[in-house]
């Protein structure tokens, strides 16, 4: 035993103190009453005495020398040690979307916290506890704590996620403590089984809820109005589902169906609205029964209008394959003039500027860029020009094999096996915010990204007609629909999307901020530098995108679904192991609680002043 | 002493009482008297001078002619009686919160009223020590009633009381009237054979013992040291726990049932009165009940 404040223990002078007061002090109260008579008389009626009442002084006295031990043992505070009753406890808590899922309003996440906070408790001082939680990242709320107050506290304000969390980091991280330590006791509290789980206590915070799911909800118009389906899922047991389509954010439904599902399979169902002039913005798909999680029994579906017209100049004295690929598009007004009659102060107002084997003063300031084989190095244009390159023979163009989102999307449907030759083309030096689509030797031909403007910019460094059969190929018509979909981007691209995906959020030409509020209103500014910024969509429900385009907002709703992963009420996981033999070495527990010694000196105070009643009034 | 027990206020509450006890009783004393309400029967004895209160119907009306004063006609069955009241004037009847004195010398003066009212005669004597102390002596009438009650007012409550020793060297009279005796009583046995002495003469003795509440009923608890009021040697030096308080009042019970049952088997009556009690319910409720006022 020890003690945290060993200068307590001067207290106990008071003990000899007490002594030599009690012997001191006046025990009798004297008074001169009318006649002694009565009470010389009782002598003669009185039984024989009781022996506790003639040791009621020392009792007293011993009371109250107890009590001032136990004051001074209290501020003193003792400290006793346990032998091999402590031990290193490491806690990974599930915080995937399924941890959501609840029963009478307690989510299994905050069953698995309570879980935790109990076993904390439980164990004796001196043991250290680190938490563990998975969620949209592994996190390691708290490492080696000591106090277990400090560690409860810590517990306050996890939540769960709304995505499917990997364990592999968790698993690495318990691995890497249980390897330092081999007596550290893993506990993982998830909802999921998990078949092995070696060197780990499992602990599954799952009840056997019930949960339906509506999953890939789309909608489509049709000349007698609007068609919306779906799959349904009943996760445990069969049930007969209502489904209700709400357009827009109207009170009633627009159509409602019923649908028998089958435990675990999905039911794909179609509801139809009849209304040849409908028209809406948005489709909520939704099942009408309760279970333990909501989020994933409605879906949201937008109706985007197509994009606005894009107005381009061709600057070009031989426009034809040019003006030829761009009027496929549909929506584009297509103006052209020769170099010689192209005016940069009066040649304003469009979305893309095209130069064809021609470069301007300067820079378009007010919309995207083209070049086509580009005869100038031009400030502001992000590249340089370092001469042509004549090949002698035609060459096979390469395609980017990078996996980047950039290059995947702007080489998307193009056919890497088709040969594509070209025998000449211009030297380029690129700066770092342009990304090669397509190379020659190493050399970039044609690459994507912004200029000085923040404008988007495309060069195609060759001659279309001249140097190459590309025109002529499969991959051009693919290729110039990609980058004029870079061109001119929707501000955030149509899809399905789920907890954990990311979202493509283009900058736009002339947006000077974006702005983008999750469903819980937590709102986040993206860089407006790069063509595109990837934003991960971590809640279920409606985010609302907002950009700032030449100083009119334009703003975009995107709706995330909780990932299929996470609605299974039930989930079998392969393995949460950890390897290495464990130790039966544990360490010293400590207790320190004081709570015996205050009910012992409470208990010691009340004794003495029930035989000081004793005394004085005889209450017994 | 300083007190002022008997004061006009309490005499206006004694002359209610007697009213009272003039319409609710026959008189008092019965033992002794015969009712007024049979004396018609009864041979003429000799005159006395009107006093107020006196019964009209008694008053000689030839003598008023004869001497123009009131005189009432005295029978031989009503013959003067001579009421003695000893008080106990030791200092234990003087000390502390209990007021025993007070409620003595109110008792005391109280009897004596009802006495005068009977046309007795009248003595109240202190005892103090072994002596008897005479404050009033043969007073008779409402009168001299009234102008020398409040000699009680004078009597000093100090030293001890040795009933016994002041009591048989006195006059007591026979067979004339009753004795009265008020004390606490708080001694071995001193009373007895004054007691004794008085009904040898053929007195009716009444014992009233006056014993404060505390007295009664202590509320001493705890370690306590008490020296006698009397006497400081006496003391007693006790941790007063239950046990004690009981054996307390089984001693109490003891000094109030021996005097009792002394004064039983010698015809007396006894009367134990708690110091804080009302005049009036002493006279109306145990007076009555015991017989002695009719």
């Amino acid at each position: 035993m020890s003690f945290l404040y060993p200068l307590g223990l001067l207290g106990l002078i008071a003990v000899p103190v007490l002594i030599l007061i009690y012997i001191l002090k006046r025990k009798y109260t004297e008074q001169v009453i009318a006649s002694t008579y009565l009470w010389t008389l009782s002598e003669r009626f009185l039984k024989k005495k009781n022996p506790i009442s003639r040791i009621t002084g020392i009792i007293s006295l011993i009371l109250q020398i107890l009590a001032v031990v136990c004051i001074s043992l209290a501020i003193a505070h003792p400290v006793f040690v346990l032998p091999g009753a402590a031990n290193d406890y490491c806690y990974v808590l599930d915080g995937s979307g399924s941890m959501n899922i609840s029963t009478n309003g307690v989510t299994r996440f905050e069953k698995g916290l309570s879980e935790i906070e109990n076993r904390i408790r439980a164990t004796a001082d001196g043991s250290y506890y680190t938490l563990i939680v998975t969620g949209e990242v592994t996190e390691v709320v708290f490492s080696d704590v000591s106090e277990k107050d400090a560690a409860i506290e810590k517990l306050e304000g996890l939540a769960p996620s709304y995505v499917a969390s990997g364990y592999t980091s968790a698993l690495t991280a318990a691995q890497e403590a249980f390897t330092l330590n081999p007596s550290l006791e893993i506990v993982l509290v998830t909802d999921k089984d998990f078949e092995v789980h070696t060197n780990v206590e499992l602990v599954n915070v799952s009840g056997g809820e019930i949960n339906y799911a509506v999953t890939d909800a789309e909608y489509a118009i049709t000349q007698a109005g609007l068609t919306v389906g779906g799959t349904l899922y009943s996760y445990e047991g069969d049930a007969e589902l209502n489904v209700d389509v709400y357009l827009d954010d109207a009170e009633a439904p627009a159509a409602t169906g019923k649908f028998e599902v089958v435990k675990g399979e999905g039911k794909t169902f179609s509801l139809d609205i009849a209304d040849e002039e409908l028209s809406f913005s948005s489709v909520t798909v939704r099942v009408r029964e309760q279970d333990a999680l909501p989020l994933d029994n409605e879906v949201k579906l937008y109706h985007r209008e197509s994009a606005s017209s894009y107005k381009m100049l061709i600057v070009s004295e031989t426009p034809y394959f040019l003006k030829a690929i761009f009027a496929t598009f549909g929506n584009t007004q297509i103006y052209v003039v020769s170099p010689d009659s192209y005016d940069p102060i009066s040649d304003t107002g469009y979305g893309l500027y095209v130069f064809d084997s021609y470069t301007p003063a300067a820079m378009p300031s007010d919309g995207a860029v083209w070049f086509v084989n580009p005869t100038a190095s031009l400030d502001g244009s992000g590249f340089s020009r370092r001469g042509d390159e004549v090949l002698g023979k035609a060459y096979e163009m390469e395609l980017n094999t990078s996996s980047s989102t950039k290059v995947q999307n702007l080489l998307k449907d193009t056919v890497s096996g088709e040969r594509i030759s070209i025998t000449q083309y211009v030297k380029c030096g690129l700066y770092s915010t342009f990304t090669t689509l397509v190379s020659c030797n190493g050399d970039p031909i044609i690459f994507a990204g912004s200029n000085s403007y923040g404008n988007r910019e495309v060069v195609l460094a060759f001659r279309l007609q001249e140097d190459t059969d590309f025109v002529l190929s499969y991959n051009y018509t693919v290729l110039m629909r990609n980058l004029i979909n870079y061109t001119f981007p929707a501000l955030v691209d149509d899809g399905t999307f789920y907890c954990g995906d990311e979202l493509t959020v283009n900058v736009l030409t002339g947006c000077t901020a974006i702005r983008v509020e999750s469903p819980s209103g937590e709102v986040e500014y993206l860089d407006t530098a790069e063509a595109s910024v990837e934003y991960e969509m971590t809640e279920v429900g409606e985010y609302t995108v907002t950009a700032t385009i030449n100083n009119v907002m334009q703003s975009v709703n995107v709706y995330c679904s909780l990932p299929e992963s996470e609605r299974k009420v039930k989930d079998e996981e392969v393995s949460f192991s950890v390897s290495g033999e464990p130790s039966t070495e544990r360490r010293d527990g400590l207790y320190d609680d004081l709570i015996f010694i205050f009910i012992l000196l409470a208990i010691l105070v009340v004794a003495d002043w029930m035989v000081y009643c004793y005394e004085q009034y005889q209450l017994r | 002493m300083g007190k002022k027990v008997i004061d006009d206020e309490f005499l206006s509450r004694v002359e209610t009482l007697q009213m009272l006890v003039k319409n609710n009783v026959a008189g008092m004393f019965g033992g002794n008297h015969k009712s007024k309400s049979y004396g018609s029967s009864c041979e003429f004895s000799d005159y006395r001078e009107y006093m107020a209160g006196d019964d009209i119907t008694k008053i000689d009306w030839n003598a008023y002619a004869r001497f123009e004063n009131l005189y009432t006609k005295l029978y031989l069955d009503e013959r003067q009686m001579h009421t003695r009241i000893y008080i106990d004037a030791s200092r234990s009847m003087g000390y502390g919160k209990g007021r025993k004195d007070e409620q003595a010398l109110r008792i005391a003066a109280t009897l004596a009223y009802l006495s005068v009212c009977q046309m007795d005669k009248v003595s109240i004597y202190a005892v103090r020590d072994n002596r008897l102390e005479e404050v009033i002596v043969g007073m008779l009438g409402k009168d001299a009633y009234i102008s020398s009650i409040g000699k009680l007012n004078d009597i000093e409550f100090s030293g001890d009381c040795r009933m016994t020793d002041a009591i048989i060297p006195s006059t007591v009279g026979y067979g004339d009237g009753m004795s009265v005796i008020i004390s606490d009583f708080l001694t071995e046995n001193d009373y007895d054979r004054a007691i004794d002495h008085l009904a040898s003469k053929k007195r009716h003795v009444l014992c009233v013992q006056v014993l404060s509440r505390e007295e009664l009923s202590p509320k001493a608890r705890g370690k306590m040291h008490f020296f006698d009021a009397e006497d400081v040697s006496r003391e007693y030096r006790k941790n007063i726990t239950r046990d004690i308080i009981k054996a307390y009042r089984q001693a109490v019970h003891y000094v109030t049932s021996h005097i009792s049952g002394f004064c039983a088997v010698r015809n007396a009556d006894y009367m134990l009165v708690p110091s804080e009690e009302n005049v009036a319910e002493i006279f109306f409720n145990k007076l009555v009940g015991m017989g002695v006022l009719k």
